[in-house]
């Protein structure tokens, strides 16, 4: 309940200073820069089909491309920083292409891909794939060595080992990773969209919306909240997760001796 | 039951290999606890590695039962230092950890209930005191009803009062066990009440330096006997010559 009432404020809040922006911008432009929240929100609300199809696509696309990145990128992340002589091997590789902006290779991405879907999700993956690898690498080198040899004694096989320590033990981690890597994730579906789906209509993502309405503000500022709010949920279903996953991250008290 | 027959232990390679431990030989007899004293770093708890079979010794045998130890046994359990406890299991799903992984079908209640962790199967290791977790750390060794066990430093950094407790619960589980015990400790006082026999090592690159018949161990009111305390100091006296 206070999680929704802090949310409930900060919602306030930001209403506020966009309204005090766009009245400003207004004051010194003589006229209207950026729509505000009102006019924002009532064309939002004649416009809510269009917009609702946008933010669906866009949600799909993202979930989509965070499922993917996650499946290859923390398998890959937990062994590497796990295995020390794979991680001697193998990291000069991540830290070589980690810095690569994916938006650089876009045109070869475009070139080789075309501008369907496939490359629109491949652009999302590879950010968010790198995001989760080094998270994931970074967490399994800081595995306590006696959680280790708690398992290890017991006479697990590697696979238990993963299974028992690894896995659990980076989760809390990766789950933060997952967090911050949702504005990136974002950043990139907004991108994608923009510079990859010129034929493709308003109604196929809200990047390509704020595009297509440029000469729109008020409907572009909607499909930008439409963002916010694509943020927001992903952000809070991973923090709903991480809740249930690493409950024993939130437990306080003690019993006795 | 236990056979060291000149065992020595190095790690590192090369240049760099330190030596810990130093052409050890001793013998545990089935059903005996010997403690293992001796100055810190001098490769106690590195020996109880290599008897549980998670390190190879560099040269030298051990043997249990007769056989060459190649690897973890299903008969020799390790508890550790500070308890090793999985903090995203339950006290449960962290006793049954080893049946868990041994593919046994058996549980952990009855063990727990001995152990007074009744009551606490659902519980968080964050959620408990520091005598607790170590309790969960031994309910989970004994849960695999081990016929030798290793304890490494079970007690050190509890309060005193939570530490007798836990002693006694050491000795009654001996006793109505019967596991053999190699307990590694740094608590002179411990190593007394509780070890048949008491192995003193030396500074790295550690050898045996005394073994110290104490057949008292064990018995009742023994804590507070004249002869308990006459060890101590004795052993005391011992460590402190070898430390200068």
């Amino acid at each position: 309940m206070r999680y929704i009432a802090r949310y409930g404020l900060a919602f306030v809040l930001l209403l506020g200073v966009w309204w005090l922006a766009s009245w400003i911008l207004f004051l010194v432009h003589e006229r209207q820069v950026l729509p505000t929240p009102w006019m924002t929100f009532q064309v939002g609300a004649q416009n809510i089909r269009l917009l609702a199809t946008a933010f669906g696509n866009s949600a799909w696309r993202f979930l989509l491309s965070l499922c993917i990145a996650f499946s290859i990128g923390l398998p890959l992340g937990l062994v590497v920083g796990f295995q020390r002589k794979l991680y001697e091997y193998f990291s000069p590789l991540v830290h070589l292409t980690y810095p690569i902006p994916p938006v650089a290779l876009l045109m070869f991405l475009y070139l080789a891909f075309g501008i369907g879907e496939t490359v629109k999700v491949l652009v999302v993956v590879v950010a968010l794939f790198f995001q989760v690898l080094v998270a994931a690498q970074g967490a399994a080198r800081q595995i306590p060595q006696s959680y280790i040899t708690s398992v290890r004694s017991a006479g697990a096989n590697t696979w238990q080992l993963y299974r028992h320590v690894v896995f659990p033990a980076t989760l809390p981690s990766v789950f933060t990773a997952a967090r911050v890597s949702v504005g990136l994730g974002i950043t990139m579906v907004y991108i994608a969209e923009n510079e990859l789906g010129l034929v493709a209509g308003p109604e196929s993502g809200l990047g390509r919306l704020i595009d297509h309405f440029a000469f729109r503000p008020d409907l572009a500022m909607a499909g930008v909240v439409g963002l916010a709010l694509l943020g927001l949920t992903f952000y809070s279903g991973l923090d709903l997760l991480d809740r249930w996953l690493c409950r024993w991250r939130h437990l306080e008290g003690h019993g006795e001796g | 039951m236990i056979e060291v027959e000149s065992l020595s232990l190095a790690y590192g390679r090369g240049r760099r290999e330190i030596m810990t431990l130093d052409d050890i030989s001793f013998s545990v007899e089935e059903g005996e606890l010997v403690s293992l004293v001796g100055p810190s770093g001098c490769g106690k708890s590195t020996l109880l590695f290599a008897l549980d079979g998670l390190i190879k010794p560099t040269t030298g045998h051990i043997r249990i039962d007769g056989e060459e130890v190649h690897g973890i046994r299903r008969d020799v359990a390790l508890i550790l230092q500070d308890a090793g406890l999985l903090p995203w299991k339950t006290v449960r799903d962290n006793a049954e950890l080893g049946l868990r992984i041994q593919g046994l079908k058996d549980d952990a209640t009855q063990t727990l209930a001995t152990l007074g962790l009744e009551g606490f199967e659902s519980r968080y290791p964050g959620e408990l005191s520091e005598g607790m977790k170590r309790r969960v750390g031994i309910a989970r060794a004994l849960a695999l009803h081990p016929r030798v066990l290793l304890m490494d430093e079970p007690m050190a950094n509890l309060d005193s009062l939570t530490r007798e407790k836990i002693q006694n619960l050491m000795l009654k589980q001996w006793k109505e066990r019967g596991f053999t015990g190699v307990l590694v400790t740094h608590d002179i006082e411990e190593a007394v009440l509780l070890g048949q026999r008491v192995l003193v090592f030396s500074p790295r690159p550690a050898v045996l330096s005394e073994v110290l018949a104490n057949p008292e161990a064990g018995m009742a009111e023994y804590r507070g006997s004249e002869k308990f305390s006459e060890r101590v100091r004795y052993l005391r006296d011992k460590l402190q010559e070898e430390e200068e």
